[in-house]
């Protein structure tokens, strides 16, 4: 048994013996938990990931005559400035309100632009008040004039989370990054054996005053973060999934921007990757043991993203020993792997906090109050409007050609019933392939005319049993007017058009008075 | 200039994706620069040179920003060609001559490290 105050009379005598996470794993397995709880001192673990939970308080100091800001740009993305008067939050999720630019430059770049110390064009706006008679200002920002800027995290350093393939047969651009169709890659995000909370997997010593490295610089927990989560199933006393997470705070005046960066995940969205370190006491031989923790004991779930619902499909088990090999093999395929997250920064990370630990300029802080460990679940949000199926649809009665029909019967069916779309199929109603009017058109002008030979062979369909609202976002993905329904026997069972899906909407909004 | 509409037809006809990068078309012919994916590929480029168009890969050079690169992996598994390794110090590079120019990577590095150029 070891205190706090003791580990930091070693690191000021020069006597700490201080290793990484990854260090330890090896020095367990070869001495014993007992023996490395005599000799270790301080474990270093480290992360460097994407964590879009992510921003920071700005003061920017009253102007002559002085404004009540009440909007505020930071090189035109929006800050949150509902706090006081010259106070505000820019979120690192938040894209540039310039539609040209979006998600290619948000908060998370203002906040790496300000490490880096570059002036940042500031436009606020007022209602203006007897006090605060200003009503609009234009300026420029840095690092330097700005009073305070105070990184404070909701949501950083999650322990372990889910990975990520894609089952579908169409590409896909997830916070988790791009997923190849038909499970061709797997993206996967923890640092794994280095990742801090998974070497405290009880928190027994992390907690609200935890001191710890924070983009280069020392910083704070602060509480558990947002969706912090004990009941998460383990398994070799490490959660399986996305649990526990920590609410940060740091000095970005201090922050190094070597470990911080503004990044963007295409067709997602703006995100900060946040460099991490948390020394680990090595307060007796239990904590040595779980700071043993290696890369094949921690399991890690494959989910489906191409399932946009709140609980994915999980595919597979695997362990990031695994995952870190570059390919997992599922039902005999190998599928190649890759992380999101850095696992170089994150070792970089872990050593410079050792060398920081080493030379005394970093001791360690007694937290006020230990992390709950237990009895934290996040709620979902439950909506309040009920997500419509497709079959709840009320469809025009089904009308279908077969690929032998001549297109001049199949322009008359179209004109009588005033559709767009004809789903082709074979004698059992399965779905060969769809025409649209556009296509007819097309086909009378070439000369031609059987309908196999101006259908479209690809089709994009729609299943019974999916919410309308994904419906719309498949129909926007690919500028389409319409898809045919198909049942789980694979059987065309109508159309959906953009149609009826406004015309719900529009329904719907009446209702609820939007 | 082949005077068929074989864009149009290898849509319908083949599985396949593509994207038109450039296009320089006057009356007396013209070229494209297309990227073919999907798993018709294939054959559907044989498709388009037996209607009489000439394909030629284009040869393309990937290169890595080391200052903007955060070593994240990203890019590796989307590789069709596996040219993006990780090293043994967790280093991430980008094989040059294995490279066939398909942009996945450029697209999806999320801090824009990694380009191709012609
Ligand atoms: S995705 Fe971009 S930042 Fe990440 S390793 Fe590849 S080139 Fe580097
Ligand atoms: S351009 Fe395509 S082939 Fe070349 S390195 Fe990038 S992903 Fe690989």
């Amino acid at each position: 048994m070891k205190t706090i105050e003791e580990i930091n009379q070693r690191i000021k005598d020069g006597d700490a013996v201080v290793v990484t996470a990854a260090e330890m794993t090896q020095i367990v397995k070869e001495n014993g938990a007992d023996k490395a709880a005599d000799e270790i001192d301080v474990v270093t673990t480290g992360t460097f990931g994407a964590m879009c939970s992510s921003g920071a308080f700005l003061n920017f100091g009253h102007t002559d005559p002085p404004i009540k800001m009440t909007k505020t740009y930071l090189n035109g993305v929006e800050a949150y400035s509902g706090i006081a008067a010259v106070d505000s939050y820019i979120g690192a999720t938040q894209p540039s309100r310039i539609p040209e630019i979006g998600i290619d430059y948000g908060g998370a770049h203002v906040i790496e632009d300000l490490i880096r110390g570059k002036d940042i064009e500031l436009i606020a706006s007022s209602y203006g008040t007897d006090c605060y008679p200003l009503t609009d200002l234009k300026t420029h920002v840095n690092i330097e004039n700005l009073n305070e800027a105070i990184m404070v995290n909701p949501r950083n350093c999650y322990q372990n989370y889910a990975a990520a393939i894609n089952t579908t047969d169409e590409i896909i651009y997830t916070y988790m990054g791009t997923l190849l169709p038909n499970m061709g890659n797997v993206s996967f995000s923890s640092a794994g054996v280095l990742s801090p909370l998974l070497n405290d997997p009880y928190f027994q010593t992390i907690g609200m005053g935890t001191k710890i490295f924070m983009c280069g610089a020392e910083g704070y927990v602060i509480g558990e973060g947002t969706q912090h989560n004990t009941e998460v199933q383990r398994k070799n006393g490490v959660p399986v999934n996305g649990a526990g997470t920590l609410m940060l705070k740091g000095d970005m005046k201090q922050m190094d921007p070597k470990y911080v960066r503004g990044a963007t995940m295409p067709k997602y969205g703006s995100t900060l990757y946040v460099g991490l370190g948390i020394p680990i006491p090595i307060i007796n031989s239990d904590i040595a043991q779980k700071t043993a923790i290696s890369d094949e004991d921690i399991v890690c779930q494959i989910m489906d993203y191409g399932t946009p619902k709140r609980s994915k499909p999980v595919v597979m088990e695997s362990n990031y020993k695994q995952l870190r090999s570059g390919s997992v093999e599922i039902n005999g395929v190998e599928i190649e792997t890759s992380p999101l997250s850095s696992y170089k920064k994150a070792l970089e990370i872990a050593l410079e906090l050792k060398s920081w630990i080493n030379k005394g300029d970093f001791l360690l802080s007694n937290p006020v109050k230990l992390l709950k460990s237990e009895g934290c679940s996040p709620r979902p949000l439950e909506i309040r409007r009920q997500t419509v199926l497709v079959n709840e649809i009320k469809s025009k009665p089904l009308i279908t050609a077969n690929p032998n029909d001549d297109i001049r019967d199949v322009a008359k069916k179209m004109v009588q019933n005033s559709i767009n779309h004809l789903p082709v199929v074979d004698a059992d109603q399965k779905l060969l392939g769809i025409v649209t009017s556009w296509d007819i058109a097309n086909a009378v002008a070439k000369g031609k005319t059987m309908l196999k030979d101006v259908m479209t062979k690809k089709v994009v369909i729609a299943r019974e049993d999916e919410p309308v609202d994904v419906i719309a976002r498949r129909i926007d993905k690919h500028e389409i007017s319409g898809l045919p329904i198909i049942s789980k026997n694979n059987r065309v069972m109508g159309m959906i058009t953009a149609e009826d899906i406004s015309r719900l909407m529009c329904a719907r909004n009446l209702k609820d008075g939007v | 200039m082949v005077n068929k509409a074989v864009i149009t037809d290898l849509i319908k006809n083949f599985d396949v994706s593509f994207n038109i990068l450039r296009a320089d078309i006057n009356p007396k012919g013209g070229k494209m620069l297309i990227e073919i994916n999907g798993s018709e590929a294939e054959k559907g480029i044989e498709y388009i040179e037996k209607a009489g168009i000439d394909v030629s890969p284009v040869k393309r050079v990937v290169k890595k920003d080391k200052d903007l690169c955060i070593d994240c992996g990203a890019c590796v598994s989307i590789c069709p060609v596996k040219a993006i390794v990780i090293e043994d110090d967790w280093t991430v590079d980008v094989n040059d001559t294995e490279c066939v120019g398909c942009k996945l990577c450029t697209y999806s590095c999320p801090t824009k490290a990694i380009k191709v150029v012609e």
